[in-house]
């Protein structure tokens, strides 16, 4: 809002410089965020929090002035004014939206421009003349922050007033010339026939005031700040008047600034006051609640040392009726418009805020242990990511919401969803039920932007409408490791993404035996994929993208790996307890095997005949190479090399110990899966 | 038997002269001072020598051992310069080394830990909730009046999900982290110290400065007899570690319906000039919120505070685009 410091000094002396004002009404809680200098005026701009809508208007930051420089606040003077003989016949129909009404008929008034120091006022804070009458409304709403209306009264059929909500159908041309569509959310100022105002919000071109209106009735009312707001919103169309009733007039000065419109109208434009009504719903008007507070209870929770004077003169500039007793007890009571007063923190704010939050004294507050603690998820997370950062993958953070299209193109639209009620655009119509999508985005958007090898990570959440789960996903493209001496530069492939995953969980404690994969017929992926359970429960998958998939993403010429883990499952595992095992330094003895095993059987099957051989010497069991090609049995043969290495924990091995053990198990292998040695 | 030491001389001489790697040095040495080598043969003589030659030999022995020992010493210093010399014309130390490339954590991340880090170590504890949230927790525990325009779908998004304790609301997405306060209120007593880091989502058009999912971390501390010095204390401190000792800081006061009083926290880098750049929201918590979760009315007292991650890192790193953080270009996420 802008204010006029002119204008502020009809109120309030001003002597500091404009800077230093508006750093104190800034340290005050009315933000001057800037200030530029006028023909003279200077004009600040202030953002006023939505707690203080007193505050939108001249008085009302004069008021706050003369707290924060503890000056005398000087409010302008209505004269008299004379009775109308008549009663103006206004109708409140709508109890709900307007809760004070007062009309005033004035007739034979002239209608001329208005004066000079007048119109340099409202023209200082961005307003045109028009004529007297509405540059006076324009005035008083400025000075008072009541929006006010006048009609051509002899325009209003039936010479009526009618406040209700306007009937399916209706229109109303309002006085920006746009014609606007009605309905019973909107409240509307009615004559005997017909909408005439946008109640709150904007008159109607038909009743306003032109140099041909002779007689006038001026509106001062209350209007219901909810139904101003959706009115407002529902019809794009905000005004000076309704961001006042929004944020909500004072009931009292809806009288009070009828009375200086009316008083300044009679000297400006001439004319007499022939009828008037002020129409009260009742029910409002309620007394404001007393607080009381100590002044000790003030010091106690800003750690200040204050004064009894010191206090009470701020409620007083304030405008609060206060009451102190010997014990050094306030007793307030907050003017109507402070609707922000009501208990004893208000008051105490009241205080800090205009002594200055820099003046007050600072503490460190010592911190007691709380019984919380911080939770495993938290701590598995952190761990995770720096075990996926070792291998190489970058961390993403995207959107969370992404389009149906999105799941179509990964081949995901089956799944369960959450959709957004009001999403902004279709492209984040529903929270996302799987990281495929998002992950697969990013992939796309880098490989466009010529960037080649890829390897991305998120931890983030997944929702459905059973809730929000976290979510780990890893995507890669291109070459894991790229170095010129290295000779393996293969593209990233299955093994490669199932190495890394595989890395979370031993870097995390878990055991490689707890973890097993078993081939998957996710729609998303190509033929090389598997599914990951831990401890027999499924909690992801791994794989590599189908050419469909990456051809919907418009994703070209790579080959793109993806695995995706619920953290939530992963979290609730046990993590065996770390324990000491003694380092054995008797001598490892390392065996290879050379196999040929039809192409069929898995090496988890290998690997249980190995290791459920009765023997207390097997230490590891790995496969050094897999063969594909000539010198095997036939063609529906495989290779392998493996290595088998033997140490015991109580001696040396001996030759034969191994011996025994090791062609034990190649015989088992030979029986149980007709494996034929090379 | 008698030994020809100058002959044995002359011939050890000759063989070292030879000597060029560790090898052929291990084997010199091998030959004459190895359990089985020459010298040990020469002492094992002695035995058998007759009274009168016993000590002539014993001197000769003594005098070939140090003269081995130290043709030895003296090759070894020679083989190490040689080898050092030939390595140092084979290598180019400078080529570039061989290793995994290391992945980045996002700066989002980064600031978030950093922050909550800071936060830990005064003795707060990280929590977490829910993105899902009620209207309760969003809203009405934190004392926003129901007919508050935070609450219409301009501002706030819904999913379309009922609410499961009021059937007739929908779930939303929370629009700030405070929720998490009133759980973490609800589920334990005083005294409490916690930050909670997370997203957020309000409908905003996206632009370089307005993102419709964004991060926050919240800051609670609830106890018998928390102040407002408290309060500038500790963000004080707080600003001077994430910022730097040289800033220069103001609490200007501001509203926010869950704390009262309630201030902004502005800074300025330099020292003089008046460019305060607003960095968090903080106040005393209203007592209406000690009251919506159950606390007894004037028991306790406690300080909130939060603040915009991607701001904070924008004003840190000097990013002018909030975009950037959620685009994930590879080359964004490694200068980090």
């Amino acid at each position: 809002m802008k204010i006029s410091l002119n204008w502020i000094k009809d109120y309030v002396e001003v002597k500091i410089p404009p800077g230093s004002l508006a750093d104190k009404l800034t340290m005050a809680g009315l933000e001057v965020e800037n200030v530029s200098l006028v023909g003279g005026d200077t004009i600040f701009e202030v953002e006023v929090t939505p707690n203080r809508p007193d505050c939108l208007n001249m008085i009302g930051i004069a008021r706050e002035i003369s707290a924060v420089l503890n000056k005398e606040l000087a409010l302008p003077r209505t004269g008299k004014l004379s009775k109308a003989d008549a009663i103006c016949d206004i109708k409140i129909e709508d109890k709900k939206g307007c809760l004070r009404y007062i009309g005033t008929v004035v007739e034979n008034i002239s209608i001329q421009q208005a004066p000079k120091e007048l119109l340099k006022r409202i023209n200082s804070l961005g307003l045109r003349a028009i004529n007297n009458i509405v540059d006076i409304t324009n005035f008083c709403l400025l000075e008072t922050g009541q929006p006010l209306h006048a009609f051509d009264y002899d325009k209003l059929a039936g010479g009526r007033i009618i406040v209700r909500r306007a009937k399916d159908g209706e229109k109303i041309v309002t006085i920006d010339d746009i014609e606007r569509a009605l309905d019973p959310s909107i409240l509307v100022i009615a004559d005997a026939e017909k909408p005439v105002a946008i109640a709150g919000i904007m008159g109607g071109k038909e009743t306003e005031v032109t140099a041909s209106t002779r007689n006038i009735l001026l509106e001062s009312a209350y209007f219901d700040p909810i139904i101003v707001r959706k009115a407002s919103r529902k019809l794009g169309l905000s005004s000076d008047s309704s961001y006042r009733f929004e944020r909500g007039v004072d009931y009292p000065t809806v009288e009070n600034c009828s009375n200086r419109a009316l008083s300044l109208i009679l000297k400006e434009a001439g004319g007499k006051i022939v009828k008037s009504s002020d129409i009260k719903v009742t029910g409002r008007n309620k007394a404001a609640k007393e607080i009381v507070i100590e002044k000790e209870k003030i010091d106690s929770f800003l750690g200040t040392d204050t004064s009894v004077t010191q206090c009470k003169n701020i409620f007083d500039k304030l405008g609060f009726d206060v009451k102190v007793d010997k014990q050094k007890v306030f007793t307030i009571v907050p003017p109507s418009f402070r609707g922000d007063i009501v208990q004893e923190v208000d008051i105490i704010e009241e205080v800090a805020r205009i002594i200055g939050y820099d003046n007050l004294p600072l503490s460190m507050p010592s911190i007691k242990v709380s019984n919380i603690s911080e939770s495993k998820e938290i701590q598995l997370r952190k761990k995770i990511k720096q075990i996926l950062m070792a291998q190489g993958c970058s961390e993403t953070v995207t959107y969370t919401m992404i389009s149906q299209k999105n799941l179509n193109d990964s081949k995901l639209s089956d799944i369960e969803k959450l959709n957004i009620v009001n999403p902004l655009s279709q492209d984040q119509e529903m929270m996302r039920p799987s990281l495929l999508p998002s992950m697969l985005s990013r992939v796309q958007f880098n490989l466009n932007r010529g960037q080649k090898d890829i390897s991305l990570f998120e931890a983030g959440k997944i929702y459905t409408n059973k809730g929000e789960k976290e979510t780990l996903a890893v995507i890669m493209t291109g070459v894991a490791l790229r170095d010129w001496r290295k000779l393996k530069q293969n593209n990233v492939d299955f093994v490669d993404i199932k190495g890394i995953v595989g890395k979370v969980f031993s870097g995390t404690g878990i055991q490689d035996s707890a973890v097993s994969y078993k081939i998957s017929e996710l729609p998303f992926f190509a033929g090389e994929n598997a599914q990951i359970f831990l401890r027999g429960k499924k909690i992801g998958a791994v794989g590599r993208i189908c050419q469909e998939v990456l051809d919907a993403w418009d994703i070209k010429g790579a080959s793109v790996v993806f695995a995706e883990v619920d953290l939530e499952s992963f979290y609730s595992g046990s993590f065996s307890k770390k324990k000491y095992f003694p380092v054995i330094e008797y001598p490892i003895v390392t065996r290879d095997i050379s196999l040929a095993i039809k192409k069929d059987i898995l090496f988890d099957e290998i690997r249980n005949i190995v290791f459920n051989d009765n023997n207390d010497i097997m230490h590891n069991f790995n496969l050094i190479e897999e063969y594909l090609g000539e010198n095997l049995p036939g063609k529906e043969y495989k290779g392998l090399v493996c290595s088998c290495k033997y140490q015991s924990k109580t001696g040396t091995l001996k030759e034969e110990e191994v011996t025994k053990v090791h062609e034990r198990i190649c015989q088992s292998l030979i029986d149980k899966i007709g494996a034929i040695r090379r | 038997m008698a030994w020809d030491f100058q002959t044995i001389r002359n011939q050890a001489q000759k063989e070292a002269d030879s000597i060029c790697d560790n090898t052929s040095l291990e084997s010199f040495r091998i030959k004459y001072l190895g359990k089985k080598g020459l010298i040990p043969q020469v002492y094992a003589s002695l035995s058998t020598a007759s009274k009168e030659d016993k000590p002539l030999l014993g001197k000769n022995a003594n005098e070939l051992k140090n003269f081995i020992s130290g043709l030895i010493e003296e090759k070894k210093l020679s083989v190490k310069d040689t080898i050092n010399q030939s390595s140092k014309s084979n290598i180019d130390v400078t080529l570039p080394g061989v290793a995994n490339d290391l992945g980045h954590s996002h700066l989002l991340t980064q600031t978030m830990d950093e922050i909550c880090g800071l936060f830990e170590k005064l003795g707060f504890i990280v929590q977490e909730g829910p993105e899902i949230e009620t209207e309760f927790n969003n809203f009405d525990a934190l004392n926003i009046p129901s007919n508050h325009p935070s609450r219409d779908g301009f501002d706030t998004f819904y999913v379309d999900q009922v609410d499961p304790g009021d059937k007739d609301k929908k779930l939303l997405l929370r629009s700030q982290t405070s929720p998490v306060q009133i759980r973490v209120m609800k589920a334990n007593k005083p005294p409490l110290a916690v930050v909670v880091p997370g997203k957020v989502y309000r409908p905003d058009a996206v632009d370089a400065s307005h993102s419709f999912m964004f991060h926050q971390i919240e800051g609670l501390l609830v106890d018998q007899d928390i102040k407002f010095s408290h309060l500038k204390g500790l963000l004080t401190t707080f600003c001077n570690r994430f910022f730097g000792d040289n800033i220069k800081m103001r609490f200007r006061p501001h509203f926010f319906p869950f704390t009262e009083p309630s201030a902004e926290i502005d800074i300025s880098w330099e020292k003089g000039k008046k460019d305060w750049l607003e960095i968090m929201g903080c106040g005393m918590v209203h007592p209406q919120v000690f009251k919506a979760v159950g606390y007894p009315k004037g028991k306790y007292t406690g300080l909130a505070f939060g603040l915009g991650v991607e701001r904070i890192a924008m004003l840190r790193y000097g990013i002018r685009d909030i975009r950037l953080f959620y685009e994930n270009d590879k080359r964004f996420l490694e200068q980090f």
